[in-house]
């Protein structure tokens, strides 16, 4: 019975993989089809030693702790939220899942022109409203580009924390809550003592899920900035994307992609560990 | 004897059918990859015109996606290296190379010297469309010669004259920056280096061995970087504007010069009239200049089946009236000088600016190279000049060792 389901992974998963790893021990450039020498750990050693794969790696830990962290904070609080009775909570249940549905190409789009420094219009609201002196040129500053990047991810992959949080909530007996409150305990009590331990399940496998997605995500970075200004928001797969297809080096990206997987190994490890259970 | 010659009838008339004649009328299919920057765009009624001229081959054009053209090459190579490629495509001078380098293009010389339609194209294009082997391997099909827009208000204001050399151009790049406008929209994302090109290898830097690294090549870099580092003549977020944001700005009057080509022009004049014109690029003091050549070129390629076929095509699309009628279609210029002395699609002033402009157009090293050179390494270094992160002589070191180790 498991037979095809084992084939299907093996065709889909695993061969993808042993052809990248083998395309990583070769000196594979696309525009050089008959030329294709082993070269062992070549690729590796030419990665580790160029500055622009640890910035990129440097890079790669802002942007998933940056953006997990506040996707998972905004998600968490919008969770409690909803998860209170008020009017018009249904349509506000299903207007949160918006951001998540967009592709994103358009979110990269929409946020590239909000935070435009010559039509953005977070620059024309801060300086309407004094909270800026003057426009800035958010995505062209090595020091705001990553920022703005975050902004956007944290915007489009908050209502995945906000969904899954919301089910684990409805998950948790009422009964514990107003157990609870006969014993006298307050909304702190009941948060610490109830909502948490309830929720550590699914808090643990979003989290790890959104820092393997995050962190293997280029598609927003690529439309907002393509990496810069500069390198300031390359990160490791958009490193090893742009050396691949831009480059045509498909056998220095396979070993950056290698790389990438290894680093994210621990992550999927931690995953696998905590759902072996279920 | 019947017998015979009911089968001599019979051969009489089977080879007076045209199954006996498959060569006369076998019909050739052309496989022909494209692009154009208007979506809207199509090349249907060329092909057909094509068609009807030519009874015996079929067009099948495909419209390949850009993705800023690394999406389109690489599907290119790809395509060849699997065997499936097309016989022809639209290309582009920084691909050359690669191709080259794979054997994939077909020299198209005897060809161009046997065709009618060689003396519509002007000895300059044909310089341009030399390959470093001698050879030649594409088509001219469309071009543009980067020139500068200037509005000429904003300089009557200052009581300037047209800047024509980098000295008037800083002068007049300062007199117009104030408050919410800026003298020169710099485009320092994606695609800038066509627009740093003019500055650099106007006078000083070389396109060649030791031609980043001069004294004089890093002298003017760093004049192009101190623009926006020291001058501030330039937006703030110029280390990432692209083509939407220069156009964009000097539309909406936020900058008085920037340096862009043709395809613009109308739009220009829709907004500001006669209160903008365009001129060749600034030159150094000793006269000598380097305006980008913007390509547009068809190659046939080598493992296609129907060569002939395909060069019959391309050569079509590059005669007078056809090269015209296409470049209705594409937006750019036509190649022919017939073509172009009768041009209608643009003012006047930016067709002789583009024209002026070809007697110093150039493009960039025709190596591997070149390709990862536009879309990675120029924008990120220059980025990195242009906010402090490296010196400009720094990004120079880099586009050295890049092109020549």
């Amino acid at each position: 019975m498991l037979a095809p389901a084992m084939a299907a992974a093996a065709i889909l998963v695993l061969l993808p993989v042993l052809d990248t790893l083998w395309l990583s021990l070769h000196d594979v450039v696309l525009f050089r089809p008959r030329s294709r020498p082993f070269i062992g750990l070549a690729n590796y050693a030419r990665a580790l030693n160029d500055p622009v794969f640890w910035e990129s790696l440097g890079n790669s830990l802002v942007w998933v702790v940056g953006a997990v962290s506040l996707q998972f904070t905004l998600g968490f609080t919008a969770a409690l939220l909803l998860n209170r009775s008020f009017a018009w909570r249904g349509v506000a249940r299903a207007l949160i899942v918006v951001p998540w549905a967009l592709p994103s190409v358009i979110i990269g789009l929409i946020w590239t022109w909000m935070l435009d420094f010559n039509l953005g219009v977070l620059n024309n609201i801060g300086v309407r409203l004094g909270i800026l002196a003057e426009s800035v040129p958010w995505l062209a500053q090595s020091n705001t580009a990553m920022a703005g990047v975050i902004l956007a991810v944290v915007w489009q992959g908050f209502p995945f924390f906000a969904v899954t949080l919301l089910a684990g909530l409805q998950a948790i007996p009422g009964e514990l809550y107003e157990a609870a409150s006969i014993d006298g305990a307050a909304a702190w009590g009941k948060f610490r003592h109830i909502t948490l331990p309830g929720l550590a399940g699914v808090i643990a496998t979003a989290l790890l899920l959104r820092m393997i997605w995050v962190a293997n995500s280029l598609d927003l970075i690529l439309v907002m900035t393509g990496g810069g200004p500069g390198t300031a928001t390359q990160t490791l797969p958009l490193h090893a994307f742009l050396t691949a297809w831009s480059g045509g080096n498909y056998g220095q990206g396979s070993a950056l992609a290698v790389l990438l997987t290894l680093l994210l190994l621990g992550v999927v490890i931690a995953y696998i560990w905590r759902t072996r259970g279920e | 004897m019947q017998r015979r010659t009911l089968l001599t009838g019979a051969a009489a008339t089977l080879a007076a059918t045209p199954l006996a004649r498959p060569h006369a009328q076998k019909s050739v299919t052309v496989r022909w990859w494209y692009h154009f920057d208007d979506p809207k765009a199509t090349p249907d009624e060329l092909v057909a015109a094509f068609e009807t001229e030519n009874p015996g081959i079929k067009i099948e054009p495909e419209n390949i996606p850009w993705g800023g053209g690394g999406d389109y090459d690489n599907r290119m190579y790809t395509s060849i290296i699997a065997g499936n490629g097309p016989d022809t495509a639209m290309v582009k001078f920084n691909n050359l190379a690669r191709l080259m380098e794979m054997d994939a293009l077909t020299p198209l010389d005897k060809w161009i010297d046997a065709w009618s339609g060689k003396s519509d194209i002007s000895a300059d294009l044909w310089r341009l469309h030399t390959a470093p082997d001698g050879k030649r391997y594409y088509m001219p099909l469309q071009y543009v010669v980067l020139y500068l827009y200037v509005r000429l208000d904003l300089l009557a204001k200052q009581n300037l004259k047209v800047p024509t050399n980098f000295d008037e151009f800083l002068t007049a790049a300062k007199a117009m920056t104030g408050g919410e406008q800026w003298g020169f929209g710099m485009r320092g994302g994606s695609g800038g280096h066509d627009s740093w090109m003019p500055f650099v290898f106007g006078t000083g830097a070389k396109p060649e061995k030791g031609g980043f690294i001069s004294p004089a090549a890093l002298a003017q870099n760093r004049f192009f970087i101190d623009l926006h580092r020291v001058h501030k003549v330039c937006p703030p977020s110029a280390p990432t504007d692209a083509f939407l944001q220069i156009v964009n700005n000097l539309k909406a009057g936020r900058v008085a010069m920037t340096v862009h080509h043709i395809s613009t022009a109308n739009t220009m004049v829709e907004t500001f009239g006669d209160a903008i014109t365009a001129v060749p690029v600034p030159r150094g003091a000793n006269g000598s200049g380097f305006a980008t050549f913007g390509d547009g070129s068809n190659a046939v390629f080598s493992a296609s089946k129907n060569p002939e076929a395909a060069w019959q095509w391309v050569s079509w699309l590059s005669a007078a009236k056809n090269n015209v009628l296409y470049n209705k279609v594409a937006g750019q210029m036509t190649v022919t000088t017939s073509g172009a002395a009768n041009w209608t699609l643009h003012p006047k002033r930016f067709v002789d600016a583009t024209v002026q402009s070809l007697p110093i157009a150039g493009v960039l090293p025709n190596m591997p190279q070149t390709a990862d050179f536009t879309r990675v390494v120029w924008p990120q270094n220059t980025q990195k000049a242009l906010l402090g992160q490296i010196p400009p002589d720094d990004m120079m070191q880099v586009f050295e060792k890049l092109f020549f180790g």
